[in-house]
């Protein structure tokens, strides 16, 4: 982004992203609307599949395009930081939009259905081949079956270092733990990589 | 992007009305695709002056709101528009020197684990 930065005073603020992620209906959009300060946006991106010249307005009426939802959620932590959180949408057609939104991210949070545990398989995969900690919680949804952290970790394949919470994403206490169970997570694997 | 799949003509969704505002252009002039996180503001440079682009009622909000610093996301949340009309829009102002990106601070100014340190205390603190 070299020609576009200018010269004035750096950045008054930081801004931090984390991502969450999980199957379709695992509570991403509740749990970002239980703990933003911002009206849960659900800004509409507008994903176009054929490019087309600029100007070229003939062109719009036969473009293909298709709009997805996106999660976002903004916690102001101080006068100069700000935490940023994106849904990853979890259908998996809109997948390829992942790179995009986990580009520079801290981390992320896999929200785990128990009767859908597969569901969250393709964000496990993608956090472990990026390299990018990441804690998955058990969204604790009524009715359904409990099952201890220790079982959805042998479920899952998960390495060791991979931290297995309990959460409610309707609770905002409950999802403050998790966010904070992920930062320290992401600490850990900073050290544990600056030690080798 | 994809070069599309089956799931384009299950779902056409409300198509191209969003980008009414950019004239149609589903692309930043200049290509970039500015972080949701990316900081921007507004120069203080007159936009628009003797150039081709004439701002439109959304390059105008998106002027005033950058008279601080903002988001990308936030702008898009202030404004009601998605990220891509956005970023368009943005790139027109960018070209014409109104909005600037604001460089991200130098790691030496905080460290990353400093910047965790603080996220900790602060989410413990909410
Ligand atoms: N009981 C219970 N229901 C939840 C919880 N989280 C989400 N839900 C409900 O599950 C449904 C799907 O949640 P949603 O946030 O839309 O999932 P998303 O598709 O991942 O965004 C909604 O009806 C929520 O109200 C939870 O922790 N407990
Ligand atoms: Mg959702």
């Amino acid at each position: 982004m070299g020609s576009a930065h200018s010269d004035s005073p750096a950045a008054l603020f930081i801004a931090q992203k984390i991502l969450i992620a999980g199957g379709f209906g695992s509570g991403k959009t509740t749990l970002v609307g239980a703990i933003s300060e911002v009206r849960p946006l659900r800004t509409e991106e507008v994903l176009t599949t054929a490019s087309i010249g600029l100007d070229d307005l003939a062109g719009v009426a036969s473009k293909k395009t298709t709009t997805v939802a996106l999660d976002f959620g903004r916690i102001t932590l101080g006068q100069s930081l700000s935490l940023y959180l994106f849904g990853l949408p979890g259908q998996e057609r809109f997948s390829f939009m992942w790179d995009e939104l986990s580009y520079g991210a801290l981390g992320a949070v896999v929200l785990a259905d128990v009767r859908r545990l597969g569901d969250c398989f393709a964000s496990v995969n993608y956090f472990e081949t990026r390299r990018l900690p990441f804690i998955v919680a058990i969204n604790c949804f009524d009715g359904a079956p409990r099952y201890d952290a220790q079982e959805v970790r042998v479920a899952l394949d998960l390495a060791p270092d991979v931290p297995v919470t309990l959460c409610d994403a309707r609770d905002v206490a409950s999802v403050k733990q998790v966010l904070i169970a992920l930062v320290q997570a992401i600490s850990a694997s900073r050290a544990r990589s600056s030690r080798t | 992007m994809p070069s599309g799949g089956p799931w384009r003509r299950r779902e056409p969704g409300p198509v191209v009305r969003p980008y009414a505002v950019t004239g149609g252009r589903t692309e930043p002039a200049d290509g970039e695709r500015l972080d949701l996180i990316a900081i921007v503001v507004a120069t203080g440079q007159p936009a628009g002056a003797g150039d081709r682009l004439r701002l439109t009622p959304e390059h105008r909000r998106i002027l005033t709101v950058c008279e601080n610093q903002v988001t990308v996301a936030d702008l898009g949340a202030d404004l009601g528009l998605p990220v891509g009309v956005i970023r368009v829009l943005l790139a027109d102002l960018i070209a014409q020197g109104a909005v600037a990106v604001v460089p991200k601070r130098p790691a030496s100014e905080r460290s990353g684990n400093d910047v965790l340190r603080e996220i900790l205390n602060g989410l413990r603190a909410l």
